[in-house]
């Protein structure tokens, strides 16, 4: 093991061992040949390497930050070193006018060529007026940059599909770009936030192939989620066995059982985080005792929650009870079981009313 | 004086969807409880019980006989006798619709002529069951997405009708609480018409004969 919690000779620049590394990884999580390495690395290092524009929208910058983490400064100099960022609010030098001067000649002197990275949803309501930067609102920023792009990059689940902004009720009517985009390719790296290897192989098989990678029906890369959690989760063979958490801190979480009755949504989410893992130290949330959140899934905010239930609640109209499934179909079923007893209690009732008269009758 | 005349009604094939369909209801409501909140827990480490995963079995193998028995109903609503058809059992022409109101004020003991029960369903049941035929073919959706989630049509499908798969979980436990309710009124309502009409309906499942009431004029 190597020390990863003391970084006194912490060393940002990136060498060539390093960049191999980080190539070679990407080409694992791509799952493509290791023949294609060189190709890879050749693609990386070329000159005519597409600039990056990276717009920061209704966002946490988490994801910027999952990228640059210092911890394992190879992969985060090796974005930086391969794609030339020309405008990157939190981290180019340049700032005010300087900084949208150098956004608009990117625009000028590569239109139809730089990739555009996007972080955070844009909300379109009330005319966009909820997000702006340099007193332009988000949705004309990307409007502006989204037709002269080659290719677009959704990064996280706020630029994917909305995110928590796009929670109901959605005060500013936040939107993903896909959704207000057209005519520009889009991919999307959702995840809050997405793993920097599933944003580097994209952006690899981008420069190598000079196409974006294959994707789902919600437009996201198959090589990096392609697979569901469930499958691939290191705590399977407790679930097939049935071997659960009952709750946090009980016998069965302390020995690593199963998370899925607090809550685990593992079997709904679709990631490579249990292959790929985080931070260079091969930890993500299930390793340390916390169940999957689905936060690579559209709406995870709205459909994911609670997080520490199997299921989401439902609401009974017109009584304003909230309950669990379980217990709404129970109260259904009684309120059923009662009109049932009711409707045959009538019956018979007037049955015997009916024999009653007909004797009356007879008499 | 009223006398009862035997009369055909459900085809064997109608019989055999019926049963099939009680057997898988019956397989998929009890492993479908047991998946989603397993209330057993294996204590002895290593020996091999998996217990999930036989009720996963079942609750798959049971799922394609559900499967089976709706694709048979759904041949029977466009190719089954006159009773089985789909245009019999909606209120979609007047003498149909007539017979739905009648059918309502009948369970609300408003009206009552032996005379005017239909061979087949009545048509408020008849549109019961298309109602809970859709319902069914969104929980064959549901459950084949949940289970085949990298297949690209299911994916295709399960995307479109839920947005993803926690959703699609949701509907397809809050639809297997339809079948159970459906269920309930269903056996009620069979028992009742039994004890009104007197026109075999509980026996005409098995044996697929009603005995029609005629006034000997």
């Amino acid at each position: 093991m190597t020390d990863t919690t003391q970084n006194a000779d912490l060393n940002l620049q990136l060498n060539r061992r390093g960049f191999l590394k980080g190539c070679t990884m990407v080409a694992a999580a791509l799952g493509i040949s290791e023949a294609m390495i060189p190709k890879l690395v050749e693609a990386a290092t070329s000159a005519e390497r597409p600039p990056v524009i990276w717009l920061h929208f209704q966002e946490c910058t988490g994801c910027t930050e999952s990228l640059l983490r210092a911890s394992h400064p190879d992969i985060g100099r090796l974005i930086l070193e391969i794609i030339s960022l020309d405008y990157h609010e939190t981290v180019m030098a340049a700032a005010g006018h300087q900084a949208e001067k150098s956004l608009q000649d990117t625009l000028d002197k590569y239109e139809g060529k730089f990739l555009c990275v996007v972080e955070g949803a844009i909300p379109v309501k009330d005319k966009g007026i909820y997000c702006q930067i340099a007193g332009r609102t988000a949705v004309d920023i990307l409007a502006e940059v989204a037709p002269k792009a080659a290719a677009i990059i959704a990064i996280g689940s706020c630029a994917s599909y909305g995110g928590i902004q796009a929670a109901a009720p959605n005060p500013t009517g936040a939107k993903g770009v896909q959704d207000l985009v057209s005519g520009t390719p889009v991919i999307n790296i959702p995840g809050c936030p997405p793993n920097p290897i599933s944003f580097l192989g994209t952006v690899l098989h981008y420069l190598t192939f000079k196409r974006l990678p294959v994707t789902d029906n919600l437009g996201r890369p198959l090589f990096a989620y392609g697979r569901r959690i469930h499958d691939h989760c290191e705590r399977r063979a407790h679930f097939d066995e049935g071997r659960f958490a009952e709750q946090f801190g009980d016998f069965g979480h302390r020995n690593g059982y199963c998370l899925y009755k607090v809550g685990c949504k593992g079997p709904g989410t679709f990631s490579n985080c249990p292959s790929v893992r985080f931070n260079d130290v091969d930890v993500w949330p299930v390793s340390v005792g916390h169940g999957c959140v689905g936060c690579t899934e559209p709406d995870f905010w709205d459909t994911m929650t609670p997080f520490y239930e199997r299921l989401p609640d439902v609401k009974i109209p017109g009584t304003g009870i909230i309950t669990d499934v379980d217990s709404a179909g129970k109260k259904i079923l009684g309120v059923t079981a009662v009109a049932v007893g009711i409707h045959a209690a009538i019956g018979i009732g007037k049955k015997l009313i009916n024999s009653v008269k007909d004797e009356k009758k007879e008499s | 004086m009223i006398y009862y005349e035997e009369k055909h009604v459900w085809s064997i094939l109608l019989r055999l969807y019926h049963w099939s369909l009680v057997i898988a209801l019956i397989a998929l409501t009890v492993t479908g409880f047991y998946i989603n909140s397993p209330w057993t827990q294996t204590t002895l480490e290593g020996a091999g019980h998996y217990p999930i995963q036989t009720m996963r079995n079942i609750h798959g193998l049971a799922g394609y006989l559900f499967t089976a028995a709706i694709l048979v109903r759904l041949y029977l609503l466009l190719f089954g006798n006159r009773q089985e058809r789909i245009m019999s059992m909606l209120p979609l022409t007047r003498r149909n619709l007539r017979n739905m109101i009648n059918a309502v004020r009948a369970y609300f003991y408003l009206h009552d002529d032996p005379t005017e029960v239909r061979l087949g369903h009545n048509i408020l049941a008849g549109t019961t069951y298309i109602i809970t035929f859709v319902m069914a073919l969104f929980q064959i959706a549901g459950g084949f997405y949940l289970r085949l989630p990298e297949n690209t049509f299911w994916q295709t499908v399960g995307v479109t009708l839920f947005s993803n798969q926690q959703h699609a979980r949701f509907i397809h436990h809050l639809l297997m609480w339809y079948f159970i309710i459906f269920t309930v009124v269903h056996v009620y309502l069979v028992i009742w018409n039994e004890l009104k009409h007197r026109d075999g309906v509980i026996s005409s499942i098995l044996s697929g004969n009603k005995f029609r009431p005629r006034r000997i004029k």
